[in-house]
């Protein structure tokens, strides 16, 4: 009989039939040795397989128990991951676990989050999800960590599954093995974003100290610091409101507004700023007359509070000299409900300029779309903003000043030296025509003594009749020279200037027609008198007039024109002749000074020094071959 | 016969004055500078001084003080190439203020108008 390996359960019932079978034939026989033999083999087999179905068994209940064992295992296993994964998870931190072939063997949710991944990046290069711009270069910081060496930190912004905007920093961590060998690298990933906008916010309180110490010119300076207040990625407050204090008025006067005036203005402008993050960008794209028709920038210049009103919250803060952050407007009894409804807004803050100890103004700063909640930090940078805004402010003004100051001095300082030169001349002609008025007196005085004589040859008479009249001629020149020389007083008597000019023209009608100049007299009605001297004020006249048929040769028309503007007579004298060049136009008031072949050069100095003396101004506009104006400015008082 | 003084540094305008105003029918006598003219005044009073104002040693406005502060009667008519002394208050004391000028009838004529009232006045 073969033995044959059976499963237990079934070798053991046909053993044992068999074992019956033999045995009903064994019955009443005597045992032989083959039947003694198979009986004992079957039974060796049935022991046999008894032993066998144990061991199975047994080993079964081993095998049992170890599942039992391995379950158990199991289980930890699985709770001591979990306890691990919500460690890793509650660190705020990105980790993952790459070879040293750059292939990523795991990732824990949060950098999955943070990179925004759809699926698990198990397998794949880390160059798939990190995006850096040194993979696979000798400054990747896994490899430069892999030969031992101290990694990099890169740095990168990215946008979340959330749809966050976070900047993150990577790190890469050897993991060494049991024989201190670098297997794999952990990348750590952390998130930055906080202290990367508080840099940011450094940089740009410097950068924007540079720039304002350029910017002398005020009302750029005023755009300047709203605009970097109210820029994305500095303060990132979304509106702001400059008020400056009028001392002479005693209020606070609100100067300029930037922001939005809408939510949609507010996204549009986002998106299109949110490629520049640097603020010399910013200043740069700086458009100066955009803001100027917002319904923000109108409204608050509308928005005028007293100064000794300090139920404004506005009013106060100047008058404390600190910030105040209003965080519920409508239950805060600083502010007033006008002022609440005009801003719009239920949380805003207020920060003080002060320049040398005394409050110049105060800005407004509100998140109005964002609803981003002010903090104490970002009002406090921004308190350090605005006390170098102050600054900038404070020196702009002084600058300002200075250069008035300084105007106001070439002027007097250029009135003095014509005026000392005037003196010079005058002086010096008066000398002159002393000198030269004595001898002539001889000459001419003689020369009529002699024209008394009879002569026998007539030639003499009219030789003699010759000296004469030269002389007079000079005298005429010397009485001119030293009329300007004079300091004679106006007598002042309220005339009609209307009426001066009229007896001016008529003593230069032939003149006129001589020319052939056409007059066009135009006179307002009710013009009040006026104290001047009749006399002085008609050689100016007459002088004035001269200059314009002088520019005239061949004729043309001179339009003369009076009105009564402002308290003052202003007489027009205007002439179509061949103009006056830019560069004469300064001189033409110097003594001396003329450009005609026959002219003494003292019409227009002496006339002017006439029309100063009655208070008045004369200017002259003129362009080469357009004609020239003369503007005669006379006070009624 | 009514006596003129001229005052004047110039010696060619003194003949003129002379010839001229001894046309007119005065006695004229002449002085070139201010001591001069004190010292002629002492020696004859005259009715009218015509006197020039820059001289050399001593001035036309000097010599008027000294001579209107020993006799203030005497009529002072200023005839000057200088304009702008009318404003100096001292020649408010003269009679006349005149500019020289070739033409000598203004200085004629105002001789005539102050020689007139001077005797009109006494």
């Amino acid at each position: 009989m073969k033995k044959k390996p059976l499963s237990p359960h079934i070798h053991i019932e046909e053993t044992v039939n068999k074992i019956k079978m033999l045995l009903s034939k064994s019955k009443g026989m005597v045992l032989d040795d083959n039947l003694f033999g198979s009986l004992e083999e079957m039974c060796d087999d049935l022991g046999s397989q008894l032993k066998n179905g144990k061991v199975v068994t047994e080993n079964l209940s081993v095998e049992n128990e170890e599942n039992e064992d391995s379950k158990i295992l199991e289980e930890q296993i699985q709770e001591e991951r979990e306890i691990f994964d919500n460690v890793i998870d509650v660190m705020g931190a990105g980790l993952c676990l790459i070879d040293k072939n750059s292939k990523i063997i795991w990732a824990n949710d949060t950098l999955k989050e943070w990179l925004n991944l759809n699926e698990s990046p198990v397998g794949g290069h880390c160059s798939d999800i990190y995006h850096c711009d040194v993979v696979g270069t000798d400054k990747c910081p896994a490899e430069l960590v892999l030969n031992g060496k101290e990694g990099h930190i890169i740095q990168s912004w990215v946008t979340t599954k959330s749809k966050k905007r976070m900047c993150i920093q990577h790190i890469a961590i050897p993991i060494t093995n049991k024989n201190s060998e670098t297997d794999n690298i952990l990348l750590l990933t952390v998130d930055v974003t906080e202290s990367e906008k508080m840099v940011h916010r450094l940089l740009l309180l410097q950068q924007f100290g540079e720039i304002t110490q350029g910017t002398l010119h005020l009302d750029k300076l005023h755009h300047l610091i709203l605009t970097c207040i109210t820029a994305d990625y500095s303060f990132g407050f979304n509106r702001a409101i400059l008020f400056l204090i009028n001392k002479d008025l005693n209020v606070l006067n609100g100067k300029l507004a930037i922001g939005p005036s809408s939510s949609e203005e507010a996204t549009r402008i986002c998106e299109e700023t949110a490629s520049s993050h640097s603020l010399f960008e910013i200043v740069q794209k700086l458009d100066y007359s955009h803001n100027i028709d917002t319904s923000l920038n109108t409204m608050a210049k509308l928005m005028v509070y007293s100064l000794a009103d300090t139920r404004e919250v506005v009013t106060l803060c100047t008058k404390e000299k600190k910030p105040i952050i209003v965080r519920d407007a409508a239950k805060d009894t600083r502010v007033t409900d006008e002022f609440r409804k005009a801003l719009g807004v239920n949380e805003f803050v207020c920060v003080p300029l002060i320049a040398k100890s005394e409050p110049i103004g105060v800005i407004v700063a509100d998140n109005v779309f964002t609803a981003e909640p002010i903090s104490d930090e970002r009002v406090n940078t921004l308190t350090m903003f605005v006390n170098q805004a102050s600054l900038a402010i404070e020196n702009a003004v002084t600058y300002k000043n200075l250069e008035d100051k300084i105007d106001q001095l070439t002027e007097t300082q250029q009135r003095l030296i014509r005026s000392e030169k005037l003196a010079a001349i005058g002086s010096m002609s008066s000398y002159v025509a002393h000198e030269i008025r004595n001898p002539l007196v001889t000459i001419g005085g003689f020369a009529k003594t002699l024209s008394r004589f009879t002569f026998t040859d007539s030639k003499i008479k009219v030789n003699i009749d010759i000296i004469i009249e030269e002389v007079k001629r000079l005298e005429k020149i010397l009485n001119n020279i030293t009329d300007f020389g004079k300091p004679s007083k106006p007598e002042k008597i309220n005339s009609q200037i209307c009426e001066i000019m009229e007896n001016t023209c008529m003593l230069m009608e032939n003149y006129f027609q001589e020319k052939h100049i056409t007059l066009q007299k135009r006179y307002e009605t009710d013009i009040p008198e006026a104290p001047v001297d009749p006399t002085q004020i008609k050689q100016v006249f007459l002088n004035i007039l001269m200059n314009a048929v002088e520019a005239m040769p061949d004729g043309g028309k001179l339009d003369v024109n009076i009105e009564f503007v402002n308290e003052s007579i202003k007489i027009y004298i205007i002439d179509a002749g061949k103009g006056i060049q830019q560069g004469v136009l300064q001189n033409i008031y110097d003594p001396f000074f003329t450009t005609k072949p026959s002219g003494t050069g003292v019409g227009l100095s002496v006339s002017l020094k006439i029309i100063e003396d009655h208070g008045g101004t004369i200017d002259a506009m003129s362009e080469q071959e357009n004609g020239t104006t003369m503007l005669l400015t006379l006070p009624i008082k | 016969m009514t006596t003129v003084l001229v005052v004047e540094d110039d010696k060619n305008q003194r003949l003129l004055y002379e010839q001229e105003l001894k046309l007119e029918g005065y006695e004229v006598v002449t002085a070139s500078d201010g001591k001069d003219a004190l010292g002629k005044i002492q020696e004859q009073l005259p009715d009218l001084i015509i006197m020039d104002i820059n001289m050399p040693k001593m001035d036309g406005i000097e010599t008027m003080g000294r001579i209107l502060g020993k006799n203030n009667e005497i009529p002072v008519i200023i005839n000057t190439a200088y304009s702008n002394y009318k404003d100096n208050f001292m020649s408010w004391a003269a009679d006349a203020y005149i500019v020289k000028s070739s033409d000598l009838s203004e200085l004629k004529n105002t001789v005539k108008e102050v020689l007139a009232k001077k005797a009109n006045d006494s």
